[in-house]
Order: structure tokens, then C-alpha cells, then sequence
């Protein structure tokens, strides 16, 4: 089997159901486009349909066909990328992660702010922020939650589209340019990519 | 050109259904179908689909106001999951005798207790004998294929039956696969539009389900048998024309995965079917010759197929995601009647069965291996040594974490 690259997205419940969702739909479609294999999905007992609990979407890259297909979890994402920056002061958001991943925060907060919220930094290779809010101009598009629907147009309209824009600056795993032709807000993932800060950890 | 879409099994139904063209909607909440009707109320709320869409107070609502809506002539959709099945339980036989061509999606999940909204098959397959028409799809693309085609068995003149459409709930409900999707001219020319020969009409009063005296009970039975004995036929016509029309490549009842040469076959519905797929070139790879067998069908159990392509296994492993508590073998429901389709034959497998994915548990590829090294020895001994296995406890435990010893 080959290695499969795991992202986790955090995303508060009903208000970012559906941006969080798109962001792991964002991640596969434009790794599809680049012919790797691909999976984009829900948390299944996130219970999402509760305003502000903490949500996951997952995506899987891989080179081959995904033989784990059912397994619920990201159980060792090298990525993590979190929709609302409060989410990290309550839960364990590197759960799984091997050393030297990647976190990608939508936040307006300083580095080292968000880092004293993070006991397991040491993780952490690299660390991304980006005030996607504000490039987006709005921070939850739908107040639906959609479980078990899928979006078939205008992926990546609001923050999902800045924030994995984003992640293309620290990731192979998919392309800016892949990501820019599958979303729908396509300035924003420019100018998420732009406006991202890097800090090597 | 179809067009390909990511879907999840959700998604993939209520697109199916709006390909169908559905007239009359009936709904009710509960994990993991909810996505299905989410999607419908939205496509009829934009204008997408022209369709009745009824919101029940409950399942047993939902299931009288789909057979209401279907002996009036509309092409009826409804669904549901787990307890809710359960709770619909007594419409089933008034619309199956009724012979009301309806259609109802099932996005499995285990049965309580306790609270679980995990897959497990044993919610439907405690309706199986109602008379509905019944299979599970392995994958979104099968889900939307299974919508259309089902429809088109169903209210086939010699059938006339309900379906209850199945998926693993959440595996393949909530996990989005590729699903090419046809031109709504290709539905159209596969899917004639719905037509009952005695439809409730107030200008042309007939009368449905009325009482009636004991002795003429087995006159009305034999008919919903004799429309069970009319399907295989029916399948076979019907899901190649599917294939032509739509160019996908079904087989009817029974689709099989490398048993040209197999010594012995996981045999096994729904969703896990791609993780066994797995398993089996991983086997392969290591000399073993193993297969897959998957039934399309559940209701009608395809048995002839069975006795014609099964025989010549060394021994077939029955994976239950569906429990038959005190049933024969004490495991699950798929043993029963594979052991049974088998009985004619001079030479039988040995069939034994494995205990898997209850609940919504994983299938995982170490329990494929495992299993399969109880049916490598099957297949040399010829026997047995236990009816059933359960994964995680028997075979693939906690302790000693085996690993695959060939």
C-alpha cells in the first residue's frame, strides 16, 4: 500500500459545516486533478448538526488506491488545518500527528498567540496563518449543515478557499494552481496563498 | 456525455431519484438517510424537481403516505435508517401485497441497543420477507444506477413490487465516489413513466386492500410469490438493458471477483465488497487463490445462481453484517440461504461464516486474511470446524495480533 498523506479540518459545528466541508472537497478535487487517488469525507460521530461543537473533514491522498477507505478517522494527519482559531484552546488538534506535520490556522492572532494554546507544539515542523475571514469578506457562508449531502457546485466560496490556498505553500501533496481551477472564489485562494505567513518551528 | 460527479451514497440517491423523475417524496429524519431527503427538499425547493414533497410524523406515516401516493399512480419515493425501518414495519406487507411499485432508500444502521449510527444490515433484512425487492449497492455510482433500476423492475407488469434500495450507511452514504451520471434523455428512454392498471381515482372509483375472508388469504399470497418466481427474469432483461442504455457493465445477481480459478470465495453484500476486492489481490499476490462473490440481490435470494456457480468452490465464507440471533448456524442470514441454494448438489463447499462489520464496525483487510486462512483450510479439509466466526473475538482478536501465515 502506499503512503496515503492525511489532512484533518477542524470546523465548528452548523455555522462552518459546509466551508469546512469544502475545504476537504477543495483538497481532493484539485489532487484528483493532478490523477492521484482521493478521498473527502465527514466526521461520522461529530454529531454536526450542534451549533459550535468541534468538527472534523478529512482528505486522503495517495498515489495508489485507498484501501482504508472505511476506516472513520485520519488516525496520522501531517496536515491540520483549523477553520476557527478558538477550536485549539479546547481539544487536541495534532491528535495523531506524526512529528514534523504541518498546522494551517484562519486566524488574525500572532503566531506565538496561538502557539501557548498548542502543549504539543514539538509536532509541528511548521506552522501557517492566514486571516481567511477577511480575505473571504464573510466567516460562515450557510447555516445548513449538509450531512451526507455533497456540494456540486460553488466549492470554496467563502474562507475554505484563502485558507487552503494557504496550505498550498507548505504542501506537494496538492497544487495552487489545481486548487485555484476547482474552487469556486478563486481570488481568495490567490491572495490565501499570498497573504500566508510561514514560520518554520 | 455523462458527467461525473463526487458524491456521497446520499447524494447519489436523491439524484438517482430526481433522474427517475419521483412524483410524490415522503420523508421523516433520522442518521445517516436524512442526506437523501436533505438533497430532494432542496432540488424541489429550487425548482429542480417537480415533485410533491411530504414531510411524515413518523415512519409509519411516511411508509402509508408512500403507498397511498403510489396506488394513485405517482411514482412514490421514501426512505429510511435503522429503528425507523423498524418502526414502518407494518406498512411493509400492505404495500408488497398491495403490489404498490414504491420505492424506499435504505441507508442501513444498527438496531438498538444501544444508541448506534453505525451500519449494520439487520435493520432491512428484518423486512426481507415481506415481499419488497431488495439488494445492497457497493458504491455511490451503484446507489444512483440501483434508483433507476430498481424502479424499472418493480413496475415491470409482471412484477409489480416494492424495492427497498439498500447502502451501508455512513461507508457508503457519507463517503463521496466518483459517479458518472447520464443524460436525463438516457433515464427517460430506460425508465418509461410510471403506470398502474387500477390507480385510486375519484372518477373512476376502484376499490384497494379491502378485508377479506380467511380462505381467499393463500389466492392473494400466491400471486406475491408468483411475482417473487417472475423477477429473476425480469432483473436479467431489465439490468441489461441498463448496461446497453447507460453503458455500465452489471452483472443481474451475482457479481463475481476473480472465482475463475478460486479455491474459495468471501461471499458478502454491500459496501465492505470493496475492501474484500482488496483483500483478494493482496491473497493473489501471495498465491492464494481466493474470490469474491457479491449478491445484487437480496430479495430474490439469488439461489439458482448459486447452485449453478458456487458448486465448484472448495469452500465459500459468508461474511453477516446482519445478526440471526438462534437462527440456524447462530450467526447471520446470508449462511442460511447460501448453505440452502447449495443442498441440491452432489458436491457442496464447505460454507462457514464470519461475524463482521456489526454495528458499524470496519471491515478491516486483517480480518479478510485471517478469515481466509479458515477457509484455506476449509477448502483443503473439506470441513468446517466452526458455523460461525466473530471478527475481533475468534478470529482477528485483540490478543496475539496473528499475522497471515501461508
Amino acid at each position: 500500500m502506499a503512503k496515503i498523506f492525511e489532512v484533518t479540518i477542524w470546523a465548528t459545528g452548523v455555522l462552518q459545516d459546509m466551508e469546512g466541508r469544502h475545504a476537504s472537497l477543495l483538497i481532493a478535487n484539485a489532487a484528483d486533478k493532478a490523477g492521484k487517488f482521493v478521498q473527502a469525507w465527514d466526521n461520522y460521530a461529530d454529531l454536526p448538526d450542534r451549533v459550535n461543537v468541534p468538527l472534523r473533514k478529512y482528505a486522503r491522498i495517495s498515489d495508489e488506491e485507498i484501501e482504508m477507505r472505511y476506516e472513520y478517522e485520519n488516525e496520522h494527519p501531517e496536515m491540520v488545518i483549523i477553520m476557527q482559531d478558538a477550536i485549539i484552546k479546547g481539544m487536541n488538534v495534532l491528535w495523531g500527528m506524526p512529528k514534523g506535520g504541518v498546522l494551517v490556522i484562519n486566524t488574525k492572532r500572532s503566531v506565538d498567540d496561538i502557539l501557548k494554546f498548542i502543549p504539543n507544539k514539538d509536532l509541528l515542523s511548521k506552522i501557517v496563518t492566514v486571516d481567511a475571514n477577511s480575505i473571504a469578506k464573510v466567516a460562515d457562508i450557510d447555516f445548513m449543515g449538509g450531512e451526507g449531502g455533497v456540494e456540486v457546485v460553488g466549492i470554496g466560496a467563502g474562507p475554505s478557499a484563502p485558507l487552503v490556498g494557504a496550505a498550498c505553500k507548505v504542501t506537494d501533496a496538492f497544487s495552487l494552481e489545481n486548487v485555484v481551477a476547482v474552487a469556486a472564489n478563486k481570488d481568495g485562494v490567490k491572495k490565501g496563498y499570498e497573504q500566508a505567513v510561514v514560520t518554520n518551528l | 456525455m455523462a458527467k461525473e460527479y463526487f458524491y456521497s451514497g446520499c447524494a447519489a440517491a436523491a439524484y438517482g431519484a430526481k433522474a427517475a423523475r419521483v412524483e410524490v417524496i415522503t420523508s421523516y429524519p433520522i442518521r445517516p438517510y436524512t442526506g437523501i431527503m436533505m438533497e430532494l427538499s432542496k432540488l424541489v425547493a429550487n425548482g429542480d424537481l417537480d415533485a410533491e414533497f411530504v414531510h411524515g410524523e413518523g415512519e409509519h406515516a411516511q411508509m402509508s403516505v408512500t403507498l397511498g401516493a403510489s396506488a394513485s399512480g405517482a411514482r412514490a419515493y421514501t426512505g429510511t435508517s435503522g429503528v425507523g425501518v423498524a418502526y414502518g414495519m407494518e406498512v411493509y406487507s400492505p404495500t408488497a401485497g398491495g403490489r404498490y411499485p414504491c420505492q424506499c432508500a435504505i441507508a442501513d444502521r444498527a438496531l438498538d441497543p444501544p444508541g448506534d449510527f453505525g451500519s449494520e444490515h439487520t435493520d432491512v433484512m428484518s423486512a426481507r420477507d415481506q415481499g419488497y425487492i431488495m439488494g445492497w449497492a457497493e458504491s455511490p455510482q451503484e446507489v444512483f444506477d440501483n434508483t433507476i433500476m430498481f424502479y424499472r423492475i418493480g413496475e415491470d407488469q409482471d412484477v409489480m413490487l416494492p424495492q427497498f434500495c439498500c447502502q451501508d450507511g455512513y461507508f457508503v452514504s457519507h463517503i463521496p465516489g466518483k459517479v458518472p451520471v447520464p443524460e436525463q434523455s438516457q433515464v427517460d428512454e430506460y425508465l418509461p413513466p410510471y403506470n398502474h392498471p387500477h390507480p385510486l381515482d375519484p372518477h373512476r372509483p376502484t376499490l384497494h386492500g379491502p378485508q377479506i375472508f380467511p380462505d381467499q388469504g393463500a389466492a392473494i399470497d400466491i400471486q406475491r410469490a408468483g411475482a417473487h418466481a417472475n423477477l429473476p427474469k425480469v432483473i436479467e432483461k431489465c439490468v441489461k438493458e441498463y448496461n446497453e442504455v447507460m453503458g455500465r457493465n452489471y452483472a443481474p445477481m451475482l457479481d463475481e471477483y476473480m472465482t475463475d480459478d478460486a479455491e474459495f470465495v468471501f461471499f458478502l453484500q454491500g459496501g465492505h465488497a470493496k475492501t474484500a476486492r482488496y483483500a483478494v489481490n493482496h491473497l493473489r499476490k501471495k498465491g492464494v487463490k481466493a474470490g469474491m462473490v457479491r449478491p445484487r440481490f437480496t430479495r430474490p435470494f439469488p439461489s439458482d445462481e448459486i447452485a449453478e456457480r458456487c458448486g465448484k468452490f472448495k469452500a465459500i465464507g459468508t461474511i453477516e453484517t446482519s445478526t440471526s440471533y438462534g437462527g440456524a448456524m447462530r450467526g447471520g442470514n446470508l449462511i442460511h440461504e447460501v448453505r440452502a441454494s447449495l443442498y441440491d448438489l452432489d458436491k457442496r463447499p464447505a460454507v462457514t461464516s464470519m461475524m463482521a462489520g456489526l454495528g458499524g464496525e470496519v471491515v478491516t483487510l486483517d480480518m479478510f486474511f485471517q478469515y481466509a486462512e479458515v477457509l484455506a483450510k476449509a477448502a483443503k479439509t473439506g470441513q468446517v470446524d466452526q458455523w460461525v466466526y466473530w471478527a475481533g473475538f475468534d478470529i482477528a482478536g485483540w490478543e496475539g495480533a496473528r499475522r497471515l501465515q501461508f
